[in-house]
């Protein structure tokens, strides 16, 4: 009985406080000092702030691969999404991804830190929503709206001329296939292509086997980038014969993580860029897929 | 039955290989198969049945039959029907060698490097595993097994943490899982020149163990020289299993249920048991390929080991209260 008693306080006082409650501390109108805690929410951070503004943001944003803003990240500071950074860096709003750090977010939270949760953006509609929260928070609104309406013109644009559709299989560094409802889709479907690795007779959430690929016979091959040359299982398995003879070379094109990694307004650029390179790999193409049916290319 | 059983079991390894030739993505008819395999034209069918299907099975058949062999041995030799490269922590052992070669850049370099380092890692836990199993019965030969395997699965944390790939942590799990998809000719050419001597090696050490089942001492009175057949199914096992690891990853369970499934229609004679063990791990491990392709469960394809370990581990459940219950 009092064991179960003094179980009940422990669970008790382990309890983070309750989410969304009246102790969180208001947000100031014009930060001064923003920290960013995710790879995704830093791009608009850097896109809606100067580098004053900005007490740090994460530490991957350097990376060129997987950030459009690694120039812009070079000028401020950088954090690892620690707790103890943000004590060290006494930030003024923290943003924060909802999925990611969660332990940290708690933490901030009980300390009373000002801070906002991110939602990761899986289409266009989802970057247009966090782009206003972000700009909101920040006090930047007519910034923010600038950048949503710049990306609509540039997805118009594509939607307008957007010739042939290519057929491709795409998947990412990690070997994760653009799924149905994904932003690396939405971006490949605004570049003029559609993935045929992510609808039958392709099973998974993986990249698709060889069988699938010759059974659909897409035009070109689309990976992520991302890792370098680091050694990994993919290059004892995804090199198998028949992908190097048929797809090696001009049907395979390898983008960069940051095209399709984070949901930011610049994604309109990245799309752009996307298609140019589809439209330049496809015309180096010269001889059809043998088994592939007349139609394709 | 005894005379029927080996042509039986060779006609159901046919058999399943013929299935698992049609089954996948695209299915095949016989017809279709068949131009596939005369022709050399470079047409869905052909490059399907000749580039992934036949290599694919060769390589089921092959990783099969060295679990099943090698368990078979490993069985008579410490004369425990719990004995297995599984649970011995020989796999794991390659597991880790693999996992050494493939992400700090050996594999990349050098293509026998894999088979090379499994084979080594096995070779080591295999080793340890016998010098620590020989005697104490079966509490000894699971405690050992145990303890094996963990600490090579905290070594291949380690070399995972170390590893420069971020991504190394998602592929190991599923590798580990066992797959055989997208495997190619390269990979048989990988395996083979390792698994048949270790086939061979293991299949010679059938006379001796049956000398064996009356005890060490008593077979070497015999004059069996029991040190070279301990080293026999060392290298046998060790060859064997550590190509196969590294080439599907672990595929666990087979080499302990293939010489149990066959074991009471042979007579319980451990020289007898080791060639219907063999084709019985090679059905086994050719049937969960199959499996693999056909059913499909929301969307992701299981692994190999996946199939194994669900119908393996009631039966090691089994056997264990079985075995306490005969030496109770």
């Amino acid at each position: 009985m009092r064991l179960a008693a003094l179980l009940a306080g422990l669970v008790l006082t382990a309890l983070p406080m309750p989410v969304g409650s009246a102790d969180v501390p208001h947000l100031p109108k014009r930060p001064m000092r923003v920290m960013s805690m995710n790879q995704c929410a830093d791009q608009l951070v850097l896109a809606l702030l100067p580098p004053e503004r900005i007490a740090s943001v994460t530490w991957l944003s350097r990376d060129p691969d997987g950030s459009l803003m690694a120039r812009e990240a070079m000028r401020v500071g950088i954090n690892h999404g620690l707790s103890e950074e943000v004590v060290r860096q006494k930030p003024d709003l923290v943003v924060a991804g909802s999925f990611t750090t969660a332990a940290t977010r708690v933490l901030l939270r009980r300390m009373g830190y000002p801070m906002i949760e991110v939602d990761h953006a899986e289409s266009f509609e989802d970057i247009r929503r966090i782009t206003r929260q972000v700009a909101q928070a920040v006090g930047e609104e007519a910034k923010g709206e600038a950048l949503i309406a710049r990306m609509d013109r540039q997805l118009a644009d594509l939607a307008r001329n957007a010739g042939p559709r290519l057929r491709v299989a795409a998947w990412d560094g990690a070997g994760f296939n653009a799924s149905e409802g994904s932003l690396y889709n939405a971006v490949l479907e605004a570049a003029g292509a559609d993935n045929v690795a992510n609808r039958p007779p392709a099973t998974s959430y993986g990249r698709p086997d060889v069988e699938v690929l010759l059974a659909t016979a897409p035009t070109l091959l689309v990976k992520g980038a991302g890792l370098g040359r680091k050694p990994g299982l993919r290059d004892n398995v995804e090199r198998h014969p028949l992908v190097r003879r048929y797809w090696d070379g001009a049907r395979t094109l390898t983008i960069r993580q940051a095209t399709y990694q984070c949901g930011t307004p610049m994604v309109g650029d990245a799309a752009i860029a996307l298609r140019a390179e589809l439209r330049a790999a496809a015309a180096r193409v010269k001889t059809p897929l043998p088994f592939a049916s007349a139609r394709d290319l | 039955m005894n005379r029927w059983l080996v042509p039986v079991l060779t006609l159901l390894l046919t058999g399943a290989a013929l299935l698992s030739i049609l089954a996948g993505t695209v299915w095949l008819t016989p017809g279709q198969t068949w131009d596939a395999l005369l022709s050399t034209a470079p047409d869905l069918p052909g490059l399907i049945v000749r580039e992934i299907r036949l290599p694919r099975i060769i390589l089921g058949t092959l990783i099969g039959a060295s679990l099943g062999l090698s368990g078979a041995t490993l069985q008579g030799l410490l004369r425990n029907p719990l004995a297995e490269p599984g649970l011995l922590g020989v796999t794991s052992g390659a597991s880790l060698g693999a996992v050494v070669a493939i992400y700090f850049g050996f594999a990349s370099s050098f293509g026998l490097a894999t088979p090379l380092f499994a084979l080594t890692g096995g070779f080591v836990t295999a080793g340890i595993a016998l010098l620590l199993a020989r005697s104490g019965g079966t509490l000894a030969l699971i405690l050992t097994g145990v303890a094996i395997s963990s600490i090579t699965m905290a070594l291949v944390m380690l070399a995972l943490n170390l590893a420069p790939n971020p991504y190394a942590a998602y592929e190991i799990m599923t590798w580990l899982m066992g797959s055989l998809s997208d495997r190619s000719w390269d990979h048989v050419m990988l395996a083979l020149p390792f698994v048949l001597p270790g086939l061979v090696i293991l299949l010679l050490t059938a006379r001796a163990l049956d000398a064996l089942t009356l005890g060490e001492v008593q077979a070497e009175s015999l004059g069996v020289p029991v040190t070279r057949i301990r080293l026999m199914a060392l290298a046998g096992t060790a060859l064997s299993v550590g190509a196969a690891t590294s080439i599907a990853g672990s595929i666990g369970f087979v080499g302990l249920m293939a010489p149990h499934l066959v074991r009471p229609l042979v007579g319980h004679q451990p020289g007898r048991v080791l060639l219907p063990a063999m084709l019985a791990g090679a059905l086994l491990v050719t049937l969960a390929d199959v499996a693999t392709r056909t059913l499909i469960f929301g969307g992701a394809p299981l692994n190999i080991g996946v199939f194994t370990s669900l119908i393996g581990t009631p039966f090691f459940l089994w056997l264990i209260l079985h075995v306490r219950r005969r030496t109770a």
